[in-house]
């Protein structure tokens, strides 16, 4: 009886699992075939989906509603811009090292002041503190060169004579996001990972149950914080720089609905969810550049009406139903 | 003097603020969501206001264009939008957030990126005062006391009419209000449209005070509104005065003083209120 159930989710999952190695063989192969820009918005879809991903740890598996993440990622980013401009540090690992570090303190400070309150006032708490960040790259002209931003342009040196290219960037990127991916994927698979769902599904339950519900709320949220870091780093070299706006409200409200279109608690959602939207942009903004912020307003609402559940489980099922077995879930 | 103009500035300065964000807190405490195309409301009125007013020639034609449109605005928003997601307080909240990218993109379109300047405006509050070495403009007193009066109307009906206590029941205890046979939904959309209406207000009377309109003006005064919410405390209008005038005042007189402090005086503030008094100066419950 088992092992026919085994089997059957085994089969479930083979036309989902093909479809994911059809497109990481294409990832692999494709690159050096491929332009400048199709690679640049192959890098955007797979850094904004690292910090959607991150983002889903907290949002979807812990119930915490942050609408300041852009102002984590920025903070990750700042940190190694600085460090590029003003230091002229540009070994790759100590400026991954610190915009993490710096991410998560940031992480931690949004967390300690915002696990305070509960659902819409951590909404908002989280937005303020998000919009702090971006209010002071923009303020600190003499530091942070204000509404400008910082475009150090540079490839990451990794030590030892290496620099990479720009395919070679690709798939540094594309490595690190899937191995993020897969570690966050796990950890919402493992004990701690149960533990956030069932306190955000019943705090009051949880905490008789023994788990110190506030703790691991903080300890999911800096986890969130240094992968959303990590993307902040990586994002300084796939985009050249940064600037203010980046850190905004704006890009939390983005990351939010790549979540919710890609899928909530689903971790991979995210990534399907910056893909969807990334090459829409890319493809609108061929015909019409100036115009593209209607068709984010657009898919936006369009997606909280029609694709709530996420594209992410539909692809899943509809795998599984094209290969005949039922809409099963899981 | 320069005290006391400071402070006058930031008076009515920061009763534009007032009315900006009282909607955004009742709109919060009722239905429970942070209404993002708030900021919408207050630029487009600004915007149609002074379109009407240079069509007509008259700054009160404007007024009404203004207060009418962003009612408007408001009640397509709510109809149209918010109602069919009832009760799904985040995606409310996304889809207002939509909407800011959707028509912050189209008044870029339709007016182009440079600010539009105030209306001419009618004689009466053209004068000013003399403080000493300062101008006062009349019209800034005149804006202290509409703010006054609208926020006296306000408090008293929040604390001595049935339909404040309807309210404030709703904020508190919204299934209890409903078992007692009261149509909440009314309530609602009355709020939404009535928040609307006094940010409208706010933004078209607020152009003298603040300073000229701009496509990305929803999105900074959305900040100012929930930077209020923050530190006054959501669902009450003493909160929301409370908020508004400290940040009003506040920037003006840091501006005089020790202009650097300015630019960071709203952070600040709201980094020392989530710190030390989460809930804000003014806490329901």
């Amino acid at each position: 009886m088992h092992r026919m159930l085994t089997m059957k989710l085994l089969k479930n999952r083979l036309l989902l699992h093909a479809l994911t190695i059809l497109i990481l063989l294409f990832l692999i192969v494709a690159p050096p075939f491929l332009g400048k820009d199709i690679i640049n918005i192959l890098m955007k879809i797979l850094v904004f989906g690292l910090a959607a991903m991150a983002l889903d740890l907290v949002f979807g598996y812990s119930g915490l509603w942050s609408f300041g993440h852009a102002g984590i990622f920025g903070v990750g980013a700042y940190t190694v811009c600085l460090l590029m401009w003003h230091f002229s540090v540009y070994n790759f690992w100590l400026l991954a090292i610190a915009g993490i570090v710096a991410a998560v303190v940031a992480a931690a400070i949004f967390a300690s002041l915002g696990l305070r309150m509960r659902g819409l006032y951590f909404m908002l708490t989280t937005f303020a503190l998000g919009e702090l960040v971006a209010a002071m790259a923009r303020t600190f002209r003499k530091i942070t060169n204000g509404t400008d931003g910082i475009w150090p342009m540079r490839y990451p040196d990794l030590g030892f004579g290496i620099t990479l290219s720009h395919t070679g960037l690709f798939y540094f990127v594309l490595v690190v996001v899937i191995i993020s991916g897969i570690i966050l994927f796990r950890i919402t698979k493992s004990p701690f990972g149960y533990s956030l769902q069932s306190l955000a599904e019943n705090e009051v339950r949880a905490r008789t149950l023994g788990y110190n519900t506030q703790l691991r709320r903080f300890i999911a949220f800096l986890i969130s914080g240094f992968f959303v870091g990590l993307a902040g780093v990586l994002y300084v070299y796939t985009n050249g720089g940064i600037n203010p706006p980046d850190a905004g409200m704006a890009t939390s409200g983005l990351l939010m609905i790549l979540v919710i279109l890609g899928g909530v608690g689903t971790i991979w959602g995210g990534l399907v969810g910056s893909a969807v939207m990334n090459l829409l942009n890319y493809f609108i903004s061929i015909i019409i550049p100036a115009r593209w912020p209607i068709f984010l307003g657009v898919v936006f609402i369009l997606t909280i009406f029609f694709a709530r559940g996420g594209l992410y489980p539909r692809i899943a099922n509809a795998c599984k139903k094209a290969i005949g077995y039922g809409n099963t879930e899981g | 003097m320069i005290f006391l103009f400071s402070v006058l500035c930031g008076l009515s300065y920061g009763m534009v603020l007032f009315l900006l964000a009282a909607g955004l807190s009742i709109v919060f405490g009722l239905m429970g969501i942070v209404n993002l195309a708030h900021g919408l409301m207050y630029m487009s009125a600004a915007y149609i206001g002074i379109i009407v007013a240079k069509l007509t020639g008259s700054f009160w034609v404007g007024l009404l264009a203004a207060l009418v449109s962003s009612g408007l605005l408001g009640l397509i928003i709510e109809r149209g939008l918010l109602r069919t997601l009832y009760r799904e307080q985040l995606s409310q909240i996304l889809v207002c957030f939509g909407l800011v990218y959707i028509i912050t993109n189209l008044h870029l379109w339709a007016y182009g990126p440079y600010p539009k300047a105030a209306p001419v405006l009618p004689s009466v509050l053209s004068g000013s005062l003399t403080l000493g070495q300062f101008e006062f403009m009349h019209y800034r007193l005149a804006v202290i006391v509409v703010g006054a009066l609208l926020c006296g109307f306000l408090f008293w009906a929040q604390e001595r009419t049935k339909l404040g206590s309807i309210v404030r029941a709703g904020m508190d205890d919204p299934e209890t209000v409903r078992a007692l046979g009261i149509n909440l939904m009314t309530i609602n959309i009355g709020a939404f449209v009535f928040g609307s209406v006094l940010a409208g207000l706010a933004g078209y009377i607020g152009i003298p005070v603040i300073g000229g309109v701009v496509p990305t003006t929803g999105e900074s005064v959305l900040f100012l509104g929930i930077a209020i919410i923050i530190i006054g405390g959501v669902g009450s209008v003493q909160g929301t005065l409370a908020g508004a005038l400290l940040i009003g005042v506040g920037s003006s007189l840091s501006q005089s003083f020790y202009s650097p402090l300015a630019k960071f005086f709203i952070p600040l503030i709201m980094l020392l209120i989530l710190i030390f008094r989460p809930g804000g100066l003014v806490y329901r419950k």
